[in-house]
């Protein structure tokens, strides 16, 4: 353990994140939070999150960019909805999580080691260039990037899945794969117009 | 039994109040043993007596049973000696041949020992059917009411009386105590949460007041002594001296303008100081009366006696200013009075970590009501002590209420005006804007909405209370500004946020004189200093001096929604009061015998309603009983046992204490 010096100066609040996050879609509703607590209390995940849904909200509409986009809340969340649906204010809480791990992977500053966010890039990155996922080739570059150790241990299950041919390491893909980049970037380009 | 009373028949109902008396006390054990009493014919217990065939059954037994006397054992006698008193006045007997047993609140209600709250009840019927035995029949007297009305406090709370009770038709004095009515309502710029203007809506009320022919209104005046009682009070009124005679004044306000002070240079009250006036002003352009006032500490010709006397002259053949006017009293009748004395702010220089006084850029939320009022010292404008314009304000909520430091309770208003404030703040400055708040307290119609309302036009909400509001700064952006340190305990991190100016929301408090007030109408005071009403809940607006009714913020910090309605509601009980036409009085009063009486004089000045008088013919003293309020000072005092008090005769108390004790 080691003593932290824990203060915010007003320095560290950036007004235009505030700003995109009342912004996005979901997000219209974050000022109206009256701060009741529902949504860290329906969470089934929030006994493992750093920020409550509802201290992450708070801070997210104050401004606080860093800790945000650097907590591991928005990257526990399993979008059961509970919250959103128990939300007094109407305020749609996974829908502002999902916006924050999107932004978090934009900017780069999701936490580095942490399988959730890797897994979700890589998901995206492979969709992306291949139309499907290969769970083999998915979890190996997952492993990779965060803890090549695990992979052994994780080597008896994999190998069990590929005998019973339940997982294969032929590289799948879709036949048009450009029609679906056109696609792609189209959601892309419209998103940005939008923002 | 007493002979005096002849064949004694006396009907004793014990009553179960549901389970209230009889899960704790065996009531029908109580009955049974008061019927074996000498002198009962007849003793029942039932399961409401109070009830309409409770009250019948009394009725009844006393037609056919020939009853003489009464004993109901049952609750207080504040709640139902009335109603049993009507009941057996209805079978034909006097009233006052009754006596009421309290065996809920003196009995069931504090012991948990059936067995021996049954023989505290067995105990306290006995001795009442002993005393009852020796009640006389009484009447009570009437005193007609006079149909005037007194008002104390030209705020909304005394202006929405004066105006219910006039229109009603009755005739009001309406006593105020500064130059102009209004209170501090007049003060503010909007009204929260519709954000009405606050003077669109006053002053046609205001203005109403003055033109009602029901309604005298006295400003700059001042009720210096209380006489009399419920229906007949005499008051004495001071009337300071205006300067201006109310008569023959015009209100052109010429006199002002031609006053030899060219500039502006006394502290303004209206403007809580922050703007400049003459010696010869008008509060505020909507006063109500519209007639100057001239403050003889800072006018040249109090001062000196060597003025040009300019505003004479600009007055002409008017001759309205009269720098020779003295204070004049005035003594009033009235039947009812209602004291709308309102509240003062708390004096933020209390609160030393938020540098009232020391910071010129820290004001309390009145400040910044006449700040941002068009008609205040800027016209409108939100411009700082040091010319500034803020680009980020800090508005401090509970400064003076919720602390054991200053002041324990809630305000009630600070966080619905300090989101209004918030409001108006961000609208006129396109500042950033901090609120520091404890709870949210938004509780009332449209509240809660006004409240989100500010969360969508990104009001800053930080839930902590601030610690300190500090010049000195550690960081560059930090530097000119005022840091307020505080934890925002909804992220449970510490925060420094750097501003430019600093509201404080401060508490209501009862004036500093609310004491001497309440000493002057004989009423009381909770501890805090507000004038305590009778019943919380259920007579929020009358007092324990009958005739005497409280509005407004003088009983409790309230919002103008709250004390308008209690205003309305006084004006009600006053009317209730003079419509009735008399008030009944109680017929517990002393009297004296008059072949017994040596004519001492002990009694005279003991008596605090000044009830009795010496007749010098017959040399004895004579208690006047419409003043005598029974409390039996004179009764014990009386050297020689010539004075005596009914329905609390010698014989009586000692026959109940006789009963009591009979089997003990």
């Amino acid at each position: 353990m080691a003593v932290k010096r824990m203060i915010k100066y007003e320095v560290e609040r950036d007004p235009q994140f505030a700003g995109w996050v009342a912004g996005v879609i979901g997000g219209e509703r974050v000022r109206n939070c009256i701060q009741c607590g529902l949504c860290s209390a329906s969470c089934p995940l929030s006994p493992y999150m750093d920020y409550t849904p509802r201290r992450l909200i708070h801070m997210a509409r104050e401004g606080f960019k860093r800790d945000v986009l650097g907590s591991f809340t928005i990257w526990l969340c399993t979008s059961c909805y509970s919250c959103t649906v128990e939300c007094p204010r109407r305020i749609r809480v996974t829908d502002v999580m999902y916006a924050l791990k999107r932004r978090a992977i934009e900017d780069g500053v999701y936490p580095k080691r942490f399988p959730i966010p890797v897994l979700a890039s890589e998901f995206g990155a492979m969709i992306r260039r291949k139309g499907r996922v290969t769970e083999s080739w998915l979890i190996l570059r997952v492993f990779l990037k965060t803890a090549i150790i695990r992979l052994l241990g994780m080597s008896k299950l994999g190998s069990k899945l590929f005998f019973s041919g339940r997982m294969g390491l032929v590289p799948e893909s879709i036949r048009d794969r450009k029609q679906l980049q056109t696609l792609l970037d189209a959601v892309e380009t419209h998103k940005e117009v939008a923002a | 039994m007493d002979a005096r009373n002849g064949d004694l028949r006396i009907g004793v109902y014990v009553c179960h109040c549901g389970t209230n008396i009889a899960a704790t006390v065996d009531v029908k054990a109580v009955a049974e043993y008061a019927a074996a009493l000498p002198g009962v014919v007849v003793s029942r217990e039932y399961k409401y007596m109070c009830s309409d065939p409770g009250q019948e059954l009394i009725r009844q037994d006393i037609v056919e049973l020939k009853l003489n006397r009464i004993v109901v054992a049952s609750c207080s006698p504040l709640l139902h000696e009335e109603t049993f008193r009507g009941a057996v006045a209805k079978g034909g007997l006097n009233p006052f041949c009754f006596q009421m047993v309290n065996i809920r609140e003196h009995d069931s209600w504090v012991h948990q020992d059936r067995q021996r709250a049954t023989e505290k009840a067995i105990a306290l019927v006995r001795a009442a059917i002993r005393r009852v035995a020796l009640h006389k029949p009484l009447e009570k007297k009437r005193v007609p009411i006079h149909p005037d009305v007194l008002i104390v406090g030209g705020g909304i709370a005394g202006i929405h009386a004066a105006l219910t009770l006039a229109n009603a038709g009755k005739h009001v004095y309406l006593v105020e105590r500064e130059p102009t009515i209004g209170g501090n309502m007049a003060k503010f710029d909007k009204t929260f949460p519709t954000l009405d203007c606050a003077a669109c809506i006053l002053t046609p009320k205001m203005t109403a007041v003055k033109k009602h022919p029901n309604i005298t209104l006295w400003t700059l005046s001042e009720v210096t002594e209380v006489q009399g009682y419920v229906g007949n009070f005499e008051i004495a009124v001071t009337r300071k001296p205006r300067y201006i005679n109310e008569d023959l004044c015009v209100g052109c306000l010429e006199c002002i303008e031609a006053c030899v002070y060219k500039q502006a240079k006394v502290p303004d009250e209206f403007n809580l100081g922050l703007g400049k006036r003459r010696p010869i002003y008008i509060s505020f352009p909507q006063a109500v009366p519209q007639i100057p006032v001239i403050d003889p500490e800072t006018c040249i010709d109090f001062k000196t006696g060597r003025c040009k006397k300019t505003c004479i002259e600009a007055c002409g053949d008017r001759h309205a200013v009269d720098l020779k006017q003295q204070p004049k009293q005035e003594t009033i009748k009235v039947g009812a009075i209602i004291l709308a004395t309102g509240y003062q702010t708390f004096d933020a220089r209390k609160v030393p970590d938020y540098g009232y006084g020391v910071y010129p850029n820290v004001y309390t939320a009145p400040e910044v009501e006449r700040l941002i009022n068009a008609s205040g010292p800027t016209g409108g404008e939100v411009i700082l002590r040091d010319g500034r314009k803020p680009q980020s304000i800090g508005i401090i909520h509970c400064v003076g209420s919720r602390d054991e430091n200053t002041n324990k309770w809630c305000s009630r208003v600070c966080c619905m005006y300090s989101l209004k404030l918030a409001h108006l703040l961000k609208e006129r400055t396109g500042a950033e804007v901090y609120n520091f708040y404890i709870d949210m307290r938004a509780a009332g119609k449209a509240y809660e909405e006004f409240y989100h309302k500010l969360l969508e036009e990104g009001v800053h909400m930080i839930r902590g209370r601030v610690a300190e509001v500090t010049d000195w700064a550690v960081t560059p952006e930090e530097e000119g500004k005022l840091v307020m340190r505080a934890e925002d305990t909804l992220i449970s991190f510490v925060r420094r946020v750097p501003v430019d100016m600093v509201v404080l929301s401060v508490g209501l408090v009862p004036h500093e004189d609310a004491k001497d007030v309440r000493r002057l109408f004989n009423i009381s005071c909770s501890s805090e200093g507000w004038f305590l009403e009778r019943h919380p809940k259920l007579a929020p607006v009358n007092t324990f001096t009958d005739g005497i009714f409280i509005a407004g913020a003088c009983q409790a910090p309230k919002d103008i929604p709250d004390a308008v309605g209690q205003a309305g509601s006084a004006a009600a009980e006053a009317m209730v009061l003079i419509d009735t036409g008399y008030v009944e009085m109680e017929p517990n009063t002393a009297y004296i015998l008059e072949e017994e009486c040596s004519g001492c004089k002990t009694c005279i000045p003991l008596c605090p309603y000044s009830a009795i008088t010496f007749l010098a013919d017959k040399k004895i003293a004579h208690i006047n009983e419409v003043l005598c309020k029974g409390c039996g000072t004179c009764v014990a005092a009386c050297p020689s046992g010539s004075i005596k008090q009914n329905l609390f005769e010698d014989e009586e108390i000692f026959e109940e204490i006789r009963g009591v004790l009979a089997n003990a």
